[in-house]
């Protein structure tokens, strides 16, 4: 069981800057959508060049912050305030509407499932990346995106890993299963792939290990191609 | 490596009762009684917890507790798969200003995970209505590569105003009662549950067939009304499991009593079974929609139906809408069902089909 993957993509917006981006991804603002949708549309889009956003596609993603302004607006607008939200307000805190706004976008997206974190400082890229091995092996999709996504106070950040079961042109680094080592191993943090991206650059180990839960029987093992 | 991966053990805490075998006995006798919650000058029907708390957090933990002493001995090592479309904003609600809402939006996870006394991986799911087979599709993924022998998935949603005020506002909600595809079905009627799953390498009496989740992008509050991406997400689910759409024996189907929806999931069912439909079964008139703990609650609910042969009636169905008949739910019986499919249709696009198959 193995896969492969692109280069990880790592991206920052200020709240202005991320309409912006959408804007020039689009050539048009994204209506009615909420912040975490616009961070996911522009960064899978990033992650998947034009030509393999009609493969059938997963999409995995990860947040600390999740909508946490959105959720606060709308707590003090039912307690507080008049009582009943407009539905925009409501969609805002629904994370699970993301893949259907990205979806024109990205026509190859059969599913997506959001994770948000219980915990700063600490990702579920291992589960992640297992759930994309193990679906790639049994051919569900052509490709799997990971993705780690957080809203702050000061703007957007955003982690994209583009897995696929065979290797394209591009595609510098294997992924598989290996037997748990404690050797040249990250802890699964929300920034791994800026981890991974670097060694990827760094000639001096063939060899990278993500950290795996506890319980877990396999590492999951990256080797530079 | 692929692996069986079967259902082991469940939990259940819902207005039905407080235990699957209670909850089944309680639909066989066609009980669907539900409550009201107040929503400023509204009322509406609501499906609360059979709990006497008021104090949210006492209220969780006791349902959280309940549930766990019905799964056994549990390894404290066992990963923990957490499902839930609202987590604690319940608890934010009566805590009131200054909102307090933790950093990590799943922080309340944690809390969950001690009440269960597991401290092994843990992980939570938040797609909407489909967020409970989401849990058991990672969890049953990582089992059947190997990585793991067990899991446990929970499905935790209690009474919150923001959802119940946010469906409302968007017209979602019915003021009556829930009546799954019938002609005068005007919306939904929301619920709260606690329940459970244990999935396990080693054999049990059910397990899964097949399980796969989709999208339905036709718009963010409401699915394709000609039903093509449901049926396309429960042909998947078919192929998976290899079965043929004559194979099934009952869908415990989504039928929440919406428009929209109900119609979209008839359409879906005529594409996928042609004029050979399965008997059909709602379980949302009886338990109420529970969102995000539904896909655990409502498969709890059935196996315990299924391993009693009694298959309950679906209340609220009176009348058949011209426009999706013959679809209708099956009357009460006691056939032995040795292949179930549940489907979920999910608000904001979400999908999901699963196949349970006798072991």
């Amino acid at each position: 069981m193995m896969a492969y993957l692109n280069t990880p993509i790592s991206q920052r917006f200020t709240a202005d800057e991320l309409s912006a981006a959408v804007r020039t991804t689009l050539g048009k603002p994204l209506r009615r959508a909420a912040a975490l949708t616009q961070l996911a549309l522009v960064g899978s889009l990033a992650a998947l060049p034009e030509n393999r956003r009609h493969l059938p596609t997963a999409l995995l993603w990860q947040s600390t912050s999740g909508p946490r302004a959105e959720t606060l607006e709308l707590l003090l607008e039912v307690c507080v305030g008049s009582g009943e939200p407009m539905p925009f307000g409501f969609l805002a805190i629904q994370p699970a509407i993301a893949a259907a706004q990205i979806q024109p976008f990205l026509p190859g997206l059969q599913t997506a499932s959001y994770f948000p974190l219980d915990t700063v400082g600490k990702a579920q890229w291992s589960l992640l990346l297992n759930m994309a091995l193990n679906w790639l092996a049994e051919g569900r999709y052509a490709q799997v995106l990971c993705a780690h996504l957080d809203l702050t106070p000061s703007g957007a950040e955003s982690h994209w890993l583009d897995l696929s079961k065979e290797p394209l042109d591009n595609s510098l680094i294997r992924l598989q299963l290996s037997s748990i080592a404690n050797q040249n191993t990250l802890p699964d943090t929300p920034d791994f792939p800026q981890h991974l991206k670097r060694w990827q650059q760094q000639p001096n180990t063939n060899v990278l290990n993500l950290q795996s839960p506890t319980g877990y029987r396999q590492a999951l093992e990256f080797n530079r191609l | 490596m692929s692996r069986p991966v079967y259902l082991a053990g469940s939990g259940l805490l819902c207005a039905r009762g407080d235990s699957p075998e209670a909850v089944a006995a309680s639909l066989w006798a066609g009980s669907y009684q539900a409550e009201k919650r107040r929503l400023g000058e509204r009322e509406f029907p609501f499906f609360p917890l059979p709990l006497p708390e008021t104090d949210w957090i006492q209220r969780a933990e006791q349902a959280v507790r309940h549930v766990n002493a019905q799964l056994g001995q549990l390894p404290a090592g066992t990963p923990l798969f957490i499902a839930s479309s609202s987590f604690q904003i319940g608890y934010f609600e009566q805590q009131g200003e200054p909102f307090k809402l933790p950093v990590a939006n799943a922080e309340f996870s944690q809390q969950i995970a001690q009440w269960m006394q597991l401290d092994g991986p843990c992980a939570s799911f938040s797609s909407a209505c489909i967020s409970g087979f989401s849990a058991i599709e990672a969890a049953r993924s990582l089992i059947a590569s190997g990585q793991i022998d067990e899991a446990i998935i929970i499905g935790f949603e209690l009474a919150n105003n923001v959802t119940l005020a946010g469906f409302a506002a968007m017209e979602l909600l019915s003021r009556t009662t829930c009546r799954p595809f019938d002609l005068n079905r005007d919306g939904l009627v929301l619920g709260e549950a606690v329940a459970a799953i244990r999935l396990s390498a080693t054999p049990a009496n059910w397990r899964i067939a097949g399980l796969r989740t989709g999208i339905d992008a036709y718009s963010t509050t409401g699915p394709d009304p000609e039903g093509g991406p449901i049926a396309r997400v429960t042909v998947d689910c078919l192929n998976e499991a290899n079965f043929l759409p004559g194979d099934i024996e009952l869908i415990k189907v989504q039928a929440a009593g919406s428009p929209g929806t109900d119609l979209a999931e008839a359409n879906a069912l005529k594409i996928v079974f042609g004029d050979q439909i399965p008997p059909l079964l709602s379980l949302k008139p009886a338990l109420g929609h529970t969102l995000g703990a539904s896909g655990i609650a409502e498969l709890a609910s059935l196996i315990a139906c299924l391993a009693a042969d009694q298959i309950p009636a679906t209340s609220g169905h009176s009348e058949d809408d011209p426009e999706i008949e013959p679809v209708s739910p099956v009357d009460r019986n006691e056939c032995h069902i040795n292949r179930a499919m549940l489907n979920l249709i999910g608000f904001g696009g979400g999908l999901a089909t699963m196949i349970i198959e006798r072991a």
